[in-house]
């Protein structure tokens, strides 16, 4: 009983790097409703490869939150992205639906546990 | 016309796939397997047919310890030096990689769905002092284990399927366990909720011929790699992309696979949904195997 399964949602290692670099003066988001966002986290398919936190995944996608990437370059990747994962256009995400998306991700909790070594 | 997409886009669905050797040409490669005992289809059984210069069928667990003498035995004092010193670096990089595993672990760790990350850590928890095996792994969880654990000794990971198979993880788990009974080994199994759905019957014969197996379930309520790709799908062709789920979720209603379980004989708890649940349900797992019967934890989980 076994099938071919697909492969998996990778970002590019840049993103990666990126996505928890602290926001560049001048480019603050606009503003956002969070539990707007977090709706629309689930609804258009983020949580599939981020998880419900946007905790990330090393097998799909990176941890988005709580420190995203600047605003611009978050908009500027979910519109055009590259490696595997698909684009988000105005068509089906609107620049305002968007800008709760990032302030969904910019109100995950941080780290929740310290481990000791 | 027949084919209305195909006559407007000349796009492919699929992206490309390439792959490439990662060994030194002219390396020897040698394969031992048992799986060449019992080959029906090649892709089937290999998905890409392995390119080896001896196929040896043959188990690969009662091979590797002598393997690995042997291979200590041709070793000379300057490789054994070289040997060491490339050990050296690869603790460093291995410990340096473990604290990054665990600052990621961090994020998301009381939320509900619960976390992969918690999960494993705290069936680490509940079985890392114990001579435990994990038999396999399902459910797919971002490398936790592999990140997280320590793997010591040969027996302790059994690999999955070898083609991604969905449906191989219960089977599998129930005959390494029965193998495992009489090494006394704690068997553990992370059991995807799809692949669960593949052969539930299996959970009675374990229960029937008493198999002692530690289950805890991935259960993110969906065959989450194909609703990936139907999201991917979906976004690429700017349609349905709030409509991935349609045939790939396995909820309204949620499946009580604990309830499944108990049906079949097994001893079973949840669905758990709180994370501060998991270490006593763990526990009370744990005396259950260790009287010789399997016992599953269904945990609804992050999809990844």
């Amino acid at each position: 009983m076994t099938r071919a399964l697909v492969v998996s949602f990778v970002l590019a290692a840049a993103l990666a790097s990126y996505a928890q670099a602290p926001p560049r003066p001048g480019t603050a988001a606009p503003a956002g409703n969070v539990d707007a966002g977090k709706k629309l986290f689930a609804s258009v398919g983020c949580y599939q490869c981020h998880g419900y936190e946007a905790q990330g995944s090393n097998a799909t996608g990176p941890r988005l939150g709580p420190r995203p990437m600047a605003f611009a370059a978050f908009s500027r990747y979910v519109r055009q992205p590259s490696g595997q994962m698909p684009p988000y256009t105005v068509k089906v995400v609107s620049d305002a639906e968007l800008a709760n998306i990032y302030a969904f991700i910019q109100s995950r909790p941080d780290r929740q546990k310290r481990f000791r070594c | 016309l027949t084919d209305f997409w195909g006559t407007v886009n000349t796009a492919r669905d699929a992206l490309v796939r390439t792959s490439r050797p990662i060994v030194k040409p002219g390396t020897k490669l040698i394969s031992i397997t048992a799986l060449d005992l019992a080959t029906k289809g090649n892709y089937q059984d290999f998905q890409r047919y392995p390119e080896v210069d001896i196929a040896m069928a043959a188990d690969a667990e009662a091979t590797l310890p002598a393997l690995t003498e042997a291979c200590k035995r041709l070793l000379t004092a300057d490789r054994r030096g070289a040997l060491a010193d490339r050990a050296k670096r690869l603790a460093e990089a291995h410990g340096t990689a473990l604290e990054r595993a665990r600052a990621e672990a961090a994020y998301g760790w009381d939320a509900t769905p619960i976390s992969t990350a918690r999960m494993t850590m705290e069936l680490w928890a509940a079985i890392k002092n114990e001579d435990w095996a994990l038999v396999a792994e399902s459910g797919i969880m971002s490398d936790w284990t592999s990140r997280l654990w320590s793997f010591e000794k040969h027996y302790q990971s059994l690999g999955g399927s070898g083609g991604a198979g969905v449906g191989y993880g219960a089977p599998a788990a129930i005959g390494a366990a029965l193998a495992n009974k009489k090494r006394g080994r704690l068997s553990v199994t992370i059991q995807g909720d799809g692949d669960f759905l593949y052969a539930p019957g299996v959970w009675w014969t374990a229960a029937h011929h008493r198999i002692p197996l530690l289950a805890v379930m991935h259960n993110n309520r969906a065959y989450h790699q194909e609703m990936m790709h139907l999201q991917r799908m979906a976004n690429r062709h700017q349609r349905g992309v709030t409509t991935a789920h349609i045939g790939t979720s396995i909820d309204n209603p949620n499946v009580d696979f604990a309830k499944i379980a108990q049906g079949l004989g097994v001893h079973a708890q949840g669905p758990i949904t709180n994370p501060n649940d998991l270490g006593p349900a763990l526990r009370r797992a744990i005396e259950v195997v260790k009287r010789g019967e399997p016992s599953l934890i269904d945990v609804v989980t992050q999809p990844r």
